[in-house]
């Protein structure tokens, strides 16, 4: 479980872009939690947080109970982060790819052979595993890159817009992988400036807007709360503008 | 399942040196050119400069000479081609075609030469020839001292003519005592040796240390990297690591080639002015290593700073300039090093080196000396790199 209290973060010399400005919510386990804003609303800045490698200037964040500035580490083994940094090593296989996240997480022998074959399997990527990563298309580096963040097989996934450059069945491949880990128990949070994308996929929503939470939960409610017709007017009041929400 | 444990500090850091090793050596290609110039071109370089030393010495043997104005000193074109001189005509030109590099030397005699040796003057003779010609060098020498020996023959001939012991005119007797052993002469075969090794040593982990630090950048795998339980220290003790053993594997290679070359190589009978054996081999390895470990820390250092690929590169050309330049100041210096220079790195491998290839042992103190600054210098690196990896900013370039 996700639990953020009034986090805040600037960046610049004198603290002048307010990236993240007093965010609050909480992710349950079992499910996937959206943040969705017009882009530079602080959505990395905030899953930047929470994977530990940006430091908050004020509020707390815990994983799982963890303080993600006192407990760095202790929180670095319960989550796998899927950013927008996805480089593979080129020459290494996409199995030697996965193995190096696993060892550095401290598996070995069988147990992380058996853990690689299973994300394998799971993400369908068998026929490309022990080739080299240099050739492979957009969508098999996605899903060695996801396999590589779930291969400790963390509680908590952090994902930031992981559907950028993939065609429709890689989303969709993709889709179902995220709702069979919320049915695992995992907490997911997935952020998106794609209304539909988040729409189609979680169960609870946060709408984040300038670095604040404009609005948070389930679409119905989000859509009684603005009293709007549909989702994507919801979005609009909510926000206060019609700024930056990609249709 | 239960929580996965994190494993250990070390473990980690192996993982990591094991994976940037094989990483590199896929890098099929890049390995391939580096291990061949390693093995190849320092032995070239130096069949080069032993052919060349080779054909002076055959130069000096088979003495040719061009004289102009033979005729007017009979007695000591006799006396030359006595020496097994091949007297040639000098053309009408040479001076020009010495400056041209097409002559070396010509024996120029003075027509007035019969005439001031009849009046008891000193014949004239001019030994014409261009000093900055290295090639020269061993002729005009040579000649030199032939030209001396008759002057001296002459001389006494004259004196015992006039009943004086020829010992008269010579109050001093030299006698030369070159206390240098085989090994301490062939002063540019040796520094080149010792410069190609100290070459190898800084540039050996290059290419490696600037792909698993800006490389990992550039390619966006540095923050799925950061995310992971492995320290900032330990990934970049993992990382020098990886880069030091390669350093090494291109030192030996380079040694190896040295080595190989001048056992079984077509080197030519002139007898090497030095000893690269076995001892040596191992004398190398042992006072390049402060170096071998060294270099790749402040290599690892500055591909972590760059922003870019390039940008590091552009840096690191920079250093290896500034490193390579410290051994070629050393040889022109020609004189007695100061104490405090085997304090500073490059300078004291430099100096161990020439030790070593003159066959001399290596005092442990000095060697030990040698190997402080570089550890202090390379943990220093280390640190700097963790620093670096543990700042926010580390992302921003991506």
């Amino acid at each position: 479980m996700i639990v953020v209290d009034n986090l805040a973060k600037a960046f610049g010399k004198r603290g002048e872009v307010k990236a993240v400005a007093g965010v609050s919510f909480t992710a349950p386990d079992g499910a996937i939690t959206g943040l969705l804003g017009p882009n530079g609303a602080g959505k990395t800045t905030l899953l930047r947080m929470l994977a530990t490698l940006v430091v908050p200037d004020s509020g707390t964040a815990t994983i799982d109970g963890r303080s993600v500035t006192a407990d760095r580490y202790g929180v670095r083994q319960r989550i796998g982060v899927l950013s927008d940094a996805r480089g593979l090593y080129l020459r290494l296989t996409g199995r030697e790819n996965i193995g190096y996240y696993g060892a550095l997480h401290g598996l070995a022998g069988s147990v992380l052979a058996e853990r690689i074959d299973a994300l394998v399997q799971t993400l369908g990527i068998a026929a490309i595993a022990d080739r080299p990563a240099q050739g492979y298309s957009q969508g098999e580096r996605m899903k060695v890159a996801i396999a590589r963040a779930l291969v400790h097989d963390p509680a908590v996934i952090l994902l930031d817009e992981p559907t950028n450059g993939l065609d429709i069945m890689s989303t969709r491949a993709l889709r179902d992988l995220l709702r069979d880990l919320a049915a695992g128990g995992k907490c997911l949070l997935f952020s998106s400036h794609v209304m539909q994308e988040v729409s189609a996929l979680c169960d609870r929503i946060v709408i984040l807007g300038r670095g604040r939470v404009a609005a948070s939960g389930t679409a119905p409610e989000l859509i009684a709360q603005a009293d709007a017709p549909t989702l994507e007017d919801a979005f609009v009041r909510l926000l206060g503008t019609g700024e930056g929400l990609a249709a | 399942m239960d929580r996965p444990r994190s494993g250990s500090a070390p473990a980690r850091i192996a993982t990591i040196a094991r994976k940037e090793i094989v990483d590199t050596f896929r890098d099929r290609r890049t390995m391939f050119v580096t291990f061949l110039t390693a093995l190849g071109a320092g032995p070239l370089l130096m069949l080069l400069v032993l052919n060349l030393a080779a054909n002076q010495a055959e130069k000096a043997r088979e003495l040719q000479l061009p004289v102009a104005g033979r005729e007017h000193a009979p007695a000591l074109i006799a006396f030359l081609e006595r020496q097994q001189v091949t007297l040639t005509p000098a053309p009408p030109d040479f001076e020009e075609r010495i400056r041209s590099g097409d002559i070396d030397v010509v024996l120029d005699i003075d027509p007035t030469f019969g005439a001031d040796v009849a009046r008891g003057k000193p014949g004239i003779v001019r030994l014409v020839y261009d000093r900055s010609r290295d090639r020269a060098r061993a002729v005009i020498a040579e000649t030199d001292a032939m030209l001396r020996a008759y002057s001296r023959e002459w001389g006494r001939g004259r004196l015992l003519l006039r009943g004086v012991a020829p010992e008269v005119g010579l109050p001093l007797q030299i006698d030369m005592h070159d206390l240098a052993t085989p090994q301490s002469s062939g002063s540019l075969v040796l520094f080149l040796v010792a410069f190609y090794g100290l070459f190898a040593a800084v540039m050996g982990g290059v290419a490696v240390a600037l792909d698993t630090t800006a490389g990992e950048r550039e390619r966006a795998s540095l923050e799925p990297l950061l995310l992971t339980p492995a320290r900032p220290l330990e990934l970049a003790t993992g990382k020098w690591l990886a880069v030091c053993l390669l350093n090494l594997l291109v030192v030996v290679l380079t040694l190896a080639g040295f080595y190989l070359t001048l056992r079984f190589g077509p080197v030519p009978s002139i007898g090497i002015p030095f000893l690269f054996g076995l001892t040596e081999f191992l004398r190398f390895v042992v006072v390049l290593l402060p170096l071998i470990l060294l270099v790749p820390a402040i290599l690892v250092y500055v591909g972590s700073r760059g922003r870019s690929f390039k940008e590091a590169q552009s840096t690191v050309s920079l250093l290896l300039f500034a490193i390579s330049i410290v051994p070629i100041v050393q040889m022109f210096l020609q004189r007695k090093e100061p104490g405090w220079l085997a304090w500073v790195p490059v300078s004291s491998q430099y100096a161990l080196l020439t030790r070593a290839l003159r066959g001399e042992a290596l005092p442990a103190l000095l060697l030990a000396q040698s190997y402080v600054m570089p550890a202090l210098l390379a943990i220093g690196a280390l640190l700097l790199v963790a620093r670096l990896l543990s700042r926010e900013s580390v992302l921003a370039g991506k």
